[in-house]
């Protein structure tokens, strides 16, 4: 069986009594003897990276957390999960919400945060439910909150909130998240400055993921480096990965980073219905660069490896195409994902993802030309790089990889150029700041 | 002092100032709509991406802090086409109805598109489709399809007027801006957001298909409308005036006036009950026009048979200092009557901590500081009606203001009155009870200055024609259709009206008394003024300038002047 450090073959784990058996809670009392920077030294060393998308390592964002006590702080466990093809924070809810539990107390401890909130996704009822009963049972037998000073000998207490989602992906980025539970319109905010000096409130915040928190304890418990040992030593530990599509067995596996993608598709998750062939793959949740069906053979599966051949782990997301799948589709439906939830703050990801997605249907009805796909390309571009948050990128990698990775089926799907008589046609181009009058009609 | 280059030129800068900050400082331009140098950072319109040495991807000058040892270039390939993309995306779903729009002509998406655009428009979709009209308040129209979601609207009513009214609704691209369930956009500010919204988007009802922008002239001037003074324009178009806007004055109204001075402090200058020649009551009936020498000369007579304290005379706060001082100056050397003083309008209820202030007039500290003031025993504006109801006073000369309307009271004791003469720009209520009436230009009208609350003396200038007063021998200012119109287009061939600046009327009454006053200009008067009134020591109207100037030795009132 291979290492389980998230979710664990213990029937009944999600159980308070039988986490508690299994050594549950014993860790924070582990974690409160040491001083708040031991704990992220630990974490550093342990180099464990975000699960959120980013690989960001912890240990380091902890360390922007300002030392001074005497102000509010905040931990906010980002639980949206919104990523078309992400579900694995939802086993953790559903599986083993007490590790997260202890996870976040030994967070909040180490930044010294005094309120922490679960972020979840509104969706997510049933696991909202089953998240809120691990939280009262915890408080009830003095795990959070104030008894925490008798329960654990301590000085440190710290309160635990849920958060519901009310419906946007946006909400899952980390400042439009602040914001939507300050009771804002979930708009990201421009950074700088950040979280760390100032986030929920204007008051210092961290950030995390559900998965990254749930780490936290065995780190604790078993030291950095050993789980800095494990998997792939850039980017170190077991991660979940939720595995859709063309797949006989689909589902969340928790398994070493650098495990073989084929591994991943063959072994653990049975392979690909009728034995056909596949055409793509994308690695971590929809926003994340495709890979070709040629790619993946010896493709391991973690930030580095994903790296060199030109995508990225993301959340850990897989989602299968076989050799039938129509890719202009897919992209069209993944375009219209995030047209659907751009926040339409900035202009770039406002405009340009409802063009892409309009250029993209017009493909689809089959009035689209060769010139669509560079300028789909354009487009994709233009938003990457100019937007206030990561969305921008996240609409416009899916457009530009999908279609230079896959240029021959997009092709079969275009006529010739048309030439639309566009009348107003200058140039193409704007290289100076002369007037549009000194430049020659072409 | 730390340094931060921008486009080749170092420049020192405060630690906590933006990139944009320290480039408009020092008059260098970055294109930008959403940012105000007033209101909260929102980054959202993405026009100020510059290129940063150092840093891999174009930063927003809106919100990167100036750090020592920046280099800075607006203009590299690279900042030039992160700026033509955020055109090319702005201008994809706009309707682009600029021939219709009345922002065209001060629009800062035809400005940029201009500028920064590639002229092109690889764009063959069907654009989007929003609602065009919507009243978000009393005077406020929202066209949805030409906003581009900047939010300086939304920011200037939570951050300056202090209201929120209206926020942005749906998502993506489908953005849109509604007020709040039960709630109007209708705080005393709302006008404020046409002036900053780039674009079309907010127009002006009051305003909205009067004129194309460049057909009108524009003429710096003082808002009436209370004694803060605001700095503002006067919009004209065939010498009717359309609009006033805010004219940025750090130290009176910043870039902001309020709604009550834009929408109510010009329609009298248009309206039709301006009183448009002297006029005299003849066999006690009504008063019917006359020539300005038989007025003047009928005023002269009836004057000559009151002794001087049967005489009164009511100065005004809503004249000019020149017509109020001119005013003294004749009643005490002519008249020598010493019951001089002016009426008060204030109300306390109507004040608030931003611009809007309790004296409803525009010129209370200038008409006293000129002299209409009861001194040496004289009666003042209360001990005048007294008078006025006992028969003491028999002979009532009333300029710029309206006794009348103040009480019923006043306006029984009036008829009291063997001889009541009125200076007004409008009819009103003792203008019905005036035996010599002589129509005032308003201060639309004429040059002149005001004294705003905080002791500061701003200019007027004549931004409407009178039968006295040229468009261009006068040097007032002109728009394209003054210069270039045509009698073709029925061109100048609006109404003037037949009134005169009040100082000029009492100038040519004086000297029918044999006075030798010798004034051709208000700028006249205003230079024998700073020669015997020590508050206006020295100045003269080209050092009180565009922005006006702080009164020396008057004590400076100590009162925030914007939050
Ligand atoms: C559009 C957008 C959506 C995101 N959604 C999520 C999400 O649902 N869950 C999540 O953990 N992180 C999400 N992120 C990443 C967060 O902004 C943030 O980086 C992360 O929560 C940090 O946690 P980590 O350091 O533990 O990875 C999203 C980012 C963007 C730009
Ligand atoms: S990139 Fe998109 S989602 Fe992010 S702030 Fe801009 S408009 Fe909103
Ligand atoms: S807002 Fe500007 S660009 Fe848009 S229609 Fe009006 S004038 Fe034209
Ligand atoms: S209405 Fe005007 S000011 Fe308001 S968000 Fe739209 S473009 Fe900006």
């Amino acid at each position: 069986m291979p290492l389980q450090i998230l979710l664990k073959d213990i029937p009944n784990y999600h159980e308070i009594e039988v986490y508690r058996q299994h050594g549950g809670y014993h860790i924070f009392k582990k974690a409160v003897s040491k001083k708040p920077d031991e704990i992220i030294d630990e974490v550093k060393k342990s180099n464990l990276k975000g699960r959120g998308g980013a690989c960001f390592p912890t240990g380091l964002k902890w360390s922007f957390m300002p030392k001074d006590n005497s102000m509010p702080k905040y931990l906010c466990i980002n639980g949206d999960e919104s990523e078309p093809g992400s579900f694995k924070d939802r086993q953790i809810f559903e599986y083993n919400p007490h590790q997260l539990i202890e996870g976040t107390l030994i967070t909040a401890y180490a930044i010294g945060a005094q309120t922490c909130y679960i972020y979840i996704r509104g969706e997510y009822v049933k696991w909202i439910k089953l998240m809120q009963k691990a939280l009262d049972d915890a408080y009830a037998q003095g795990f959070i909150g104030q008894r925490m000073k008798e329960t654990f000998d301590c000085d440190f207490t710290t309160e635990i909130y849920i958060h519901k989602g009310a419906g946007a992906y946006i909400c899952g980025e980390e400042s439009a998240l602040m914001n939507s539970i300050e009771g804002k319109r979930g708009y990201p905010r421009v950074k700088p400055p950040f979280p760390a000096q100032c986030g929920l409130w204007d008051y210092p915040t961290t950030i995390n993921n559900v998965e990254t928190i749930t780490n936290v304890p065995e780190i604790i418990d078993k030291g950095g480096e050993w789980y800095a040992n494990i998997g792939e030593p850039k980017h170190p530990g077991t991660l979940l990965f939720g595995v859709s599509g063309h797949i006989n067995k689909p589902g969340v596996y928790e398994l070493p980073t650098g495990t073989l993608l084929t591994d991943i598709i063959y072994k653990y998750a049975g392979g690909v219905p009728g034995n056909k062939k596949i055409k793509c793959v994308i690695p971590g949740g929809t926003s994340m660069p495709p890979i070709r069906g040629d790619q993946i053979e010896g493709l391991k599966m973690d930030a580095e490896s994903l790296k060199a051949v030109g995508s990225a782990i993301g959340t850990g997301g897989i989602i299968v195409m076989d050799e039938d799948t129509d890719l202009v589709k897919v992209l069209a439906r993944i375009t219209k994902f995030y047209y659907h939830e751009s926040c339409g703050q900035c202009t770039p990801c406002r405009e340009g993802t409802g063009w892409m997605l309009r250029v993209l249907n017009r493909i689809l009805d089959g009035k689209g030309t060769s010139k669509d796909l560079d300028l789909l390309i354009d487009i994709a571009n233009n938003i990457e790089g100019h937007t206030i948050c990561a969305l921008g990128e996240a609409a416009a990698w899916p457009v530009k990889f999908t279609i230079q990775r896959f240029r021959d089926e997009f092709e079969a799907r275009v006529g010739r150029e048309i030439i639309l008589p566009i009348a107003n046609k200058v140039h193409s181009m704007r290289t100076t700041l002369e007037p549009l009058t000194d430049i020659q009609v072409g | 002092m730390p340094i931060v280059t921008i486009n080749d030129q170092k420049f020192e800068f405060d630690s906590g100032e933006t990139i944009i900050q320290v480039a408009e400082r020092n008059g260098i331009d970055i294109p930008h709509y959403c940012w105000h140098p007033r209101l909260s950072v929102s980054g959202n319109c993405r026009m100020c991406l510059v290129e940063v040495e150092k840093m891999p991807k174009l930063v927003i000058a809106c919100s990167t802090l100036a750090m020592d040892g920046m280099v800075v270039h607006v203009n590299s390939l690279k900042a030039i086409a992160g700026r033509e993309h955020v055109m090319e995306f702005l201008l994809i779903n706009h309707p682009l109805d600029c021939p219709i729009c009345d922002e065209a002509g001060e629009c800062k998406l035809q400005d940029y598109a201009y500028a920064h655009g590639t002229g092109e428009s690889r764009f063959i979709e069907q654009k989007n489709q929003k609602p065009k009209r919507v009243k978000l308040g009393p005077y406020v129209m929202f066209d949805a399809e030409r906003c581009i979601a900047c939010s300086l609207c939304i920011r200037f009513s939570a951050e300056i007027a202090k209201e929120d009214q209206f926020t942005f609704v749906q998502r993506g691209d489908r953005v849109t801006i509604e007020t709040f369930p039960g709630k109007e956009f209708d705080n005393p500010y709302s006008l404020n957001v046409v002036d900053i919204c780039p674009v079309g988007a907010l127009t002006n009802r009051d305003f909205r298909f009067k004129a194309r922008v460049w057909d009108m002239s524009d003429t710096k001037s003082i808002c009436p409308g209370c004694s803060r003074g605001c700095n503002i324009d006067i919009w004209v178009r065939n010498n009717e005036i359309l609009r006033l806007t805010p004219r940025f004055n750090e130290a009176v109204n910043d870039y902001w006036m309020c709604d009550h001075g834009r929408i109510n402090c010009f329609k009298f200058v248009n309206a039709d009950d301006r009183i448009d020649s002297p006029m005299i009551k003849k066999a006690g009936t009504h008063v019917s026009s006359v020539g300005w020498d038989e007025a003047i000369s009928k005023t002269v007579s009836t004057i000559k048979r009151f002794k001087s304290d049967e005489i009164a005379v009511i100065g005004s706060p809503f004249a000019i200092v020149e017509d109020n001082y001119l005013l003294a100056k004749f009643a005490r050397q002519v008249l020598h009557t010493k019951n001089i003083d002016f009426i008060k309008h204030i109300n306390p209820a109507d004040q608030d901590d931003i611009l809007i202030r309790e004296d409803k007039t525009p010129n209370s500290l200038g008409a006293k500081l000129a002299g209409i003031s009861p001194r040496n025993g004289g009666l003042n504006f209360e001990q005048i009606m007294e008078g006025i109801k006992g028969k003491k006073i028999r002979c009532l000369i009333l300029i710029e203001d309206d006794v009348a309307a103040i009480s019923q009271d006043f306006l029984d004791s009036l008829s009291n009155l063997d001889s009541f003469i009125v200076f007004a720009t409008n009819n009103n209520k003792s203008t019905e009870l005036a035996d010599i009436i002589f129509p005032s230009a308003t201060y639309a009208e004429k040059n002149g200055t005001f004294v705003n609350f905080q002791g500061r003396i701003q200019r007027i200038r004549p931004a409407v024609m009178t039968i006295d007063l040229d468009r261009s021998l006068d040097a007032m200012s002109l728009s394209r259709l003054d210069k270039f119109g045509t009698e073709f287009d029925r061109w100048g061939k609006a109404r003037k009206i037949n009134a005169r600046s009040t100082w000029r009327i009492i100038l040519q009454i004086a000297n029918s008394f044999s006075m030798k006053f010798n004034y051709e200009t208000s700028e006249d008067i205003f230079l024998e003024i700073s020669q015997t009134i020590k508050e206006f020591d020295g100045l003269d109207y080209e050092l009180i300038g565009e922005l006006g100037i702080q009164l020396k030795s008057y004590q400076l009132v100590e009162e925030p002047i914007l939050v």
